[in-house]
């Protein structure tokens, strides 16, 4: 097997079984839920119920005096004695102005759900009666609910520490050259794209246990998290507990898909209550609070205009884009702003583009990372496409053949500045469609329509950034020790919830150790024990702790080959490691076991002094750039005419994510995120009326999409090297991006047969219909 | 997401129970499958300090026909759906249940509990009143019978008194040539519809439509019974009310002031309920004369 | 706030416990039984993930109050591989088909599907999705749980452990 090698290897490209299946398929896996320690309280949060409004008074007292109650904490108690809450990126250079966090309200509330008292008591249920007791006297002021209020002329601001609802603008200069492509373009097609507000909700919500220590100045946290260690800085930043003296652990982690990767507003003031108390403090989200106050997603329009010439050739674009931060938001500023553009060009040449990029906050809850925090620019882009192809009057495939790069264009510079290789968007467009029979739905397309039926289909077509190099999160290390018994660990900064790490890091391991699969245990997720790592998320474990737990299971081979070259009296050269021996080439009777070699290295007189005498190694991966994966998505729908219903048919992924690790695990991934991308353009919306008042906050209005409405997917691979090491690319949250556009253009093409348009989304049965009103049909 | 305090309640009998709640006014609450009350009150949405608990009063449960078939009203949602002698008896009882929820929760939800729960998009409160349904009552003054007509009288609201109990129900049982059907239009599988019928049909000897009921679900604040669509049906051939069915579906849209809420407008609904009406009514038009779709 | 004593089977063993009125079966298993296995996602009946068998009867374990299982046999995840520690074939199959990644949702499906398969041992795709249309994942896409079900449904049939 080489080293870039594509095929796969006895353990790196199997479909192995996962080494988390058996714990948690019997009840046996432990979540924060699931942890308990001696003497521990727990917390309900009093939240406002108004989105906007200045706070006369809270009053406390007839909380406080129910029976178990230990203690009702305001931001009188704990905003004074609070660090930053900021995330590691924001304290150390943040582009953008920070959201003005605290713990708890003290003058005024910014969203419903914004907390404003801590109720903590000897259980959760005794919590939630006081939490009713705290009486809240609120004088409501005017809130802007949605992007266009939080615009408008005069409106109330959310934040007059900003002195604006738009802390960030940032518009290019105006380019003549493209308003001249404009003017003289045969076509010109303008859209203004809404991606309505959906979230991440993990089936798992938030949860945090906290313990602190008086006496020996210990902060221990048990946390549902995606990144423990940047848990453990924010956490020694807002309390002031040296780092080393904090230790946050993570078990099973159920989901989060961006909203647990940075540590969120609740669980700190968790924190700083238990440092505040002297004593250990539950608080497991319930699932309205993690609909209301969690973090919120998507939320972005644009205004976008392709200019192209007589053949769909794009000569130009605009993309003028507006995020929705909401009032605090987590991370950055929301999401990710100017990134949205840049990568609105997408797999396609588009030769010039103006663009423009704005934050606006508004009286609602905070935006987070959802699974590609950046995908407006695919839903926006792959939207305006097919209306241009309609204005051209060809098919949405063949305006994508004609403006895709191509293999020989790259590498490839986009007009916003991003350079692309090793990508395969061309060949995925064609294998999706290809797998699908594009033609040949065409044909029963037609032959449906000349009954009355409505059947559309529409592609989705992305280039996916992974393993970003941003701050500590291009890096990672990896930790391979062999034990003494011949097993061997490996230590990560990582923080699985569902990616299967365990599984996919083991099989590195297996691979370039020589050791089999079963004898490799992953541990990760508790500061103590593991390598500092950015914590998982941005598809970046692949890349970046793949290649650094390679780097280490290399080493360590090479000290046992080194060792057992002693033992066997062999050149080390002539050595092969397999099965957890080492062997000497062509002669398999001359052999040691790895336990063997262990035992030598940890005893007197086992191997000559000069021997290195530590089976353990580091290694440290730094990200070279961006690693870009694509994928294409395809689907079939049909529109009922009467019920406005959709009705996923077959839906097709080619997708390249370079060399697998695990396909099974890949596939997986690519399933669930098409599931999470079914479900926001069909059934998922977090509403807002007008008011900033929310009304979805239950799993009863807030629609996630059952196995009946999720479709099975057809999985198509296309493998191009990574360019690193190990030939990998980060894969985790395409799924979620290009399936966006795949059903919402589907379902325009559909409509389209009877001259009726859809461009918000979700594309309820009610919204379906009246499109179809609209258009006569 | 934890329930206000309260105390639960394990009357044995009927009268205890009812004997219970008189004793407690308006401050106890009849608890039964506990699918509908139980997440109001972990979310707080509705608290009472006493629940009745008549889930397990041996009395409550059993399915009998006498003449009519009666359902007692804590036998749990699955038992009715799975009973043939429901499927029997009342075929239109047997087809709508399934629409509830998902399995785990008709194992749980009581029959009972569906109808004095009145949600207006429930499948039994409508099949009750298209079937012209008896409430079988008891309080602790004495017991009687309520027709459902006089029952639904709005959202989550009906003609039982605090201190009463729904014992049972008796939906009577035709014995004609019959066809049933119920057709929903939900957001999701197994979720509350926001539009939804439940039709049958019965023929006489000369195939000539002896009684049709017609009952709507997740339209209005209550359910509706479609009188006008019935009447344009009653006494009609079979030939003649297919014809008419297209005019006759059109008729039941307009007889409810129908709702706006987050899922869809009032006319959505009025527009889906036709088409849900036309194809309710085939279907148990067809089955009653023997023809097999 | 009336409390009460309770008495019932889980997994086979006999357990008693004393609980509050409004202590829901989920909150009592977990938390006073240590039985940590059966997961509360929403509270309110919609997930799934706290699905246990009462009297071999799936249902929701938020939407029952712990003294209504009084006298009841409860059987959670943990009751369902074999005492040494085999999987079911239902839990074997879910392995085998990747049905779970974060596996907050599994316990939920695997009592969901150990007592489908009872009442349903042949069923079709579409049946297989109704069927576990009221259990929710976040993750997974329900593909590999769809397939897992077949799988566990075959080998059910066919006799063999898993
Ligand atoms: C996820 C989910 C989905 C659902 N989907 C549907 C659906 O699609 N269609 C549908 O119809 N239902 C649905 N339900 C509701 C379910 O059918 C309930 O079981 C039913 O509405 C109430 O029955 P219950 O026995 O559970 O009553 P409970 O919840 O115990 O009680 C409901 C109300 O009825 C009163 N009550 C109950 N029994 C009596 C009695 N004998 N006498 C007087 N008052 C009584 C109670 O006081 C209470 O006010 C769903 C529930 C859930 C959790
Ligand atoms: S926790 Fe019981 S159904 Fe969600
Ligand atoms: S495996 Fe994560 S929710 Fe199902």
């Amino acid at each position: 097997m080489s080293d870039h090698g594509i095929g796969a290897g006895r353990y790196v490209g199997q479909a192995v079984q996962r080494k988390e299946d058996p714990r948690l398929l019997t009840g046996h896996g432990r979540y924060v839920d699931d942890v308990t320690v001696p003497r521990m309280l727990h917390a309900a949060f009093v939240r406002s119920d108004l989105a906007a409004a200045t706070i006369r008074s809270i009053d406390v007292s007839e909380a406080l005096a129910l029976d178990g109650v230990v203690a009702v904490l305001t931001g009188h108690d704990l905003n004074g004695i609070a660090g930053s809450m900021q995330p590691s990126m924001n304290v150390e250079n943040s582009p953008f102005p920070c959201a003005p966090l605290r713990p708890l309200a003290v003058t005024d509330v910014r969203f419903v759900g914004d907390p404003v008292a801590l109720v903590v008591a000897e259980s959760r249920a005794v919590a939630e009666d006081a939490a009713e007791l705290v009486f809240v006297d609120y004088e409501p002021t005017p809130a802007v609910a949605t992007i266009e209020a939080a615009l408008a002329d005069g409106a109330p601001l959310v934040h007059p520490e900003f002195g604006t609802n738009v802390p960030v603008d940032f518009p290019m200069p105006a380019d003549p050259e493209v308003e001249a492509l404009f003017a003289s373009a045969a076509h010109v097609v303008e859209h203004r794209i809404v991606q309505h507000r959906y979230n991440p909700v993990p089936m798992e919500p938030r949860g945090v246990i906290a313990g602190y220590d008086n006496v020996t100045g210990e902060l221990d946290v048990w946390l549902s998290t995606q990144g423990p260690h940047e848990a453990r800085l924010t956490f020694s930043r807002l309390t002031g507990v040296p780092e080393q003296h904090v230790r946050v652990r993570m078990g099973d982690v159920g989901g989060g898909f961006g909203q647990k990767f940075f540590t969120g507003h609740d669980e700190q003031v968790v924190v700083l209550a238990a440092k505040h108390l002297g004593r250990a403090i539950k608080w497991i989200e319930d699932r309205r609070e993690n609909l209301l106050a969690a973090t919120h997603s998507r939320s972005d329009l644009a205004d976008v205009a392709l200019a192209l010439d007589a053949d769909g050739r794009i000569l130009a674009a605009k993309f003028d884009h507006v995020e929705d931060a909401g009032a605090f938001p987590v991370g950055g500023l929301g999401g990710v702003g100017p990134f949205v553009s840049m990568l609105f060009p997408g797999p396609y040449r588009i030769p010039k583009i103006w663009w423009r990029s704005r934050i606006v906050c508004t009286n609602t809850c905070g935006r987070g990372a959802y699974r590609g925090p950046w995908m407006f620019e695919t839903t926006a882009r792959e939207e305006i496409l097919d209306v241009a192809a309609r204005a051209v009057g060809i098919d949405p495939r063949e305006i994508r053949r004609i403006n895709v790069v191509a293999d020989d264009d790259q590498p490839y510079n986009t007009a916003t500045g991003m350079m692309f290789e090793r990508v395969t968007p061309a060949t995925t467009l064609e294998h999706a469609t290809q797998v699908i029979d594009y033609d040949g739905f065409r044909a029963t397309q037609a032959a449906a329509f000349a009954e009355g039926r409505l059947l559309g289909i529409g592609i989705g077509l992305y280039i996916e950034p992974t393993s970003s190099p941003a701050g500590s999160l291009g890096v990672e290390a990896a930790k391979v020790r062999l034990e003494p018994g011949g097993s061997v660990t490996v230590f990560l900064g990582t923080a699985a919830h569902g990616q299967s790490i365990e599984t996919t890091m083991a099989q590195v391991v297996a691979e370039h150790l020589g050791v089999p699969y079963e004898q490799v245990a992953v541990i990760q997720g508790d500061t103590d024990r593991t390598p500092f790592g950015g914590g998982t998320g941005g598809s970046r474990t692949a890349v970046i702790a793949g290649n650094a737990t390679r780097l280490a299971a290399q080493r360590v081979r090479e000290k046992v080959v080194e060792v057992a070259a002693h033992l066997l009296e062999a050149a080390p050269e002539d050595l092969e490691v397999a099965d957890g021996r080492v062997a000497v080439r062509g002669t398999p009777s001359r052999a040691v076991t790895l336990a063997e070699v262990a035992t030598a290295v940890h005893n007197v007189g086992g191997v000559a002094v000069d021997v290195p005498r530590v089976l353990e190694a580091t290694g440290r991966y730094e990200t070279q750039g961006m690693t870009w994966s694509n994928a294409c998505h395809v689907c079939t729908v049909e529109v009922d005419r009467v019920t406005g219903q959709v009705t996923i048919g077959r839906y097709v992924v080619s997708e390249d994510c370079g060399r697998m690790i695990n396909p099974m695990v890949v596939e997986g991934q690519v399933q669930g995120g098409v599931a999470q991308g079914v479900g926001g353009v069909l059934y998922e919306h977090f509403v807002y009326d007008d008011d900033g008042n929310p009304l979805t906050t239950t799993f009863l209005d807030y629609l996630l999409p059952t196995a009946v409405e999720v479709p099975r997917v057809e999985i198509d691979h296309v493998v191009t090297d990574g360019g690193n090491p190990s030939g990998v690319k980060g894969m985790g949250e395409g799924g979620a991006i290009g399936s966006v556009p795949a059903v919402f253009n589907a379902v325009a093409d559909a409509l389209s047969l009877v001259g009726a348009t859809v461009l918000d989304q979700p594309l309820t049965p009610l919204r379906v219909v009246e499109a179809l009103e609209a258009a006569g049909a | 997401m934890k329930a206000a305090p309260f105390d639960h309640h394990a009357p044995e009998s009927v009268a205890d129970a009812a004997a219970l709640l008189a004793e407690h006014g308006d401050e106890a609450k009849v608890l039964a499958g506990g699918q509908s009350l139980l997440p109001m009150l972990a979310m707080r949405l509705t608290r009472f300090e006493h629940l009745v608990d008549v889930s397990r009063v041996p009395e409550l449960h059993g399915i009998t026909t006498d003449g009519d078939l009666r359902i007692g009203a804590s036998t749990p949602q699955a038992v009715a759906e799975h009973d043939p002698v429901v499927a029997d008896a009342v075929p239109l009882v047997a087809r709508a249940i399934p629409h509830i929820g998902h399995f785990q929760i008709r194992n749980r939800g009581t029959v009972g509990g569906s109808i004095a729960h009145a949600d207006p998009a429930s499948e039994l409160p409508a099949v009750a009143l298209a079937l012209d349904a008896v409430l079988e009552v008891a309080g602790a003054t004495g017991t009687r019978e309520i027709a459902a007509t006089d029952f639904f009288e709005g959202t989550w609201s009906t003609a039982l008194a605090d201190d009463e109990i729904l014992t049972g129900v008796r939906f009577p049982v035709w014995t004609g040539r019959q066809g049933a059907a119920v057709r929903e239009v939900a957001r999701r599988s197994g979720d509350f519809a926001i539009a939804g019928v439940a039709a049958a049909v019965e023929l006489d000897a000369a195939d000539r439509v002896a009684r049709v009921a017609v009952g709507l679900f997740g339209v209005a604040s209550t359910p509706v019974r479609a009188s006008a669509t019935e009447a344009a049906l009653t006494g009609a051939s079979v030939a003649e009310a297919t014809a008419a069915l297209a005019d006759a579906a059109l008729a039941a849209a307009d007889g409810f002031d129908a709702v706006d809420d987050l899922h869809a407008t009032g006319a959505y609904r009025r527009r889906v309920t036709t088409h849900l009406v036309q194809t309710a009514l085939t279907a148990a038009i067809q089955e009653a004369s023997g023809v097999r779709a | 706030m009336s409390e009460h004593d309770v008495r019932l089977t889980v997994n086979g063993a006999r357990q008693r416990g004393r609980v509050e009125s409004r202590t829901n079966l989920a909150d009592f298993l977990r938390e006073d039984l240590g039985l940590t296995g059966t997961h509360l996602a929403c509270e309110h009946g919609v997930c799934g993930a706290c699905t246990v068998l009462v009297d071999g009867r799936a249902v929701r374990a938020c939407l029952m109050l712990a003294v209504q299982a009084d006298g009841t046999e409860v059987t959670t995840v943990e009751g369902i591989a074999a005492p040494d520690g085999t999987l079911s074939p239902v839990q074997q199959a879910f392995m085998e088909c990747h049905g779970l990644q974060c596996g907050f949702c599994t316990p939920g499906f695997v009592v969901t599907v150990t007592a489908f398969l009872e009442a349903n041992p042949d069923p079709t795709e579409a049946e297989i999705r109704e069927g576990i249309a009221g259990n929710l994942c976040r993750c997974t896409g329900y593909q590999g749980i769809v397939e897992a079900v077949k799988l566990a449904a075959t080998r059910l049939r066919e006799g063999v452990d898993a």
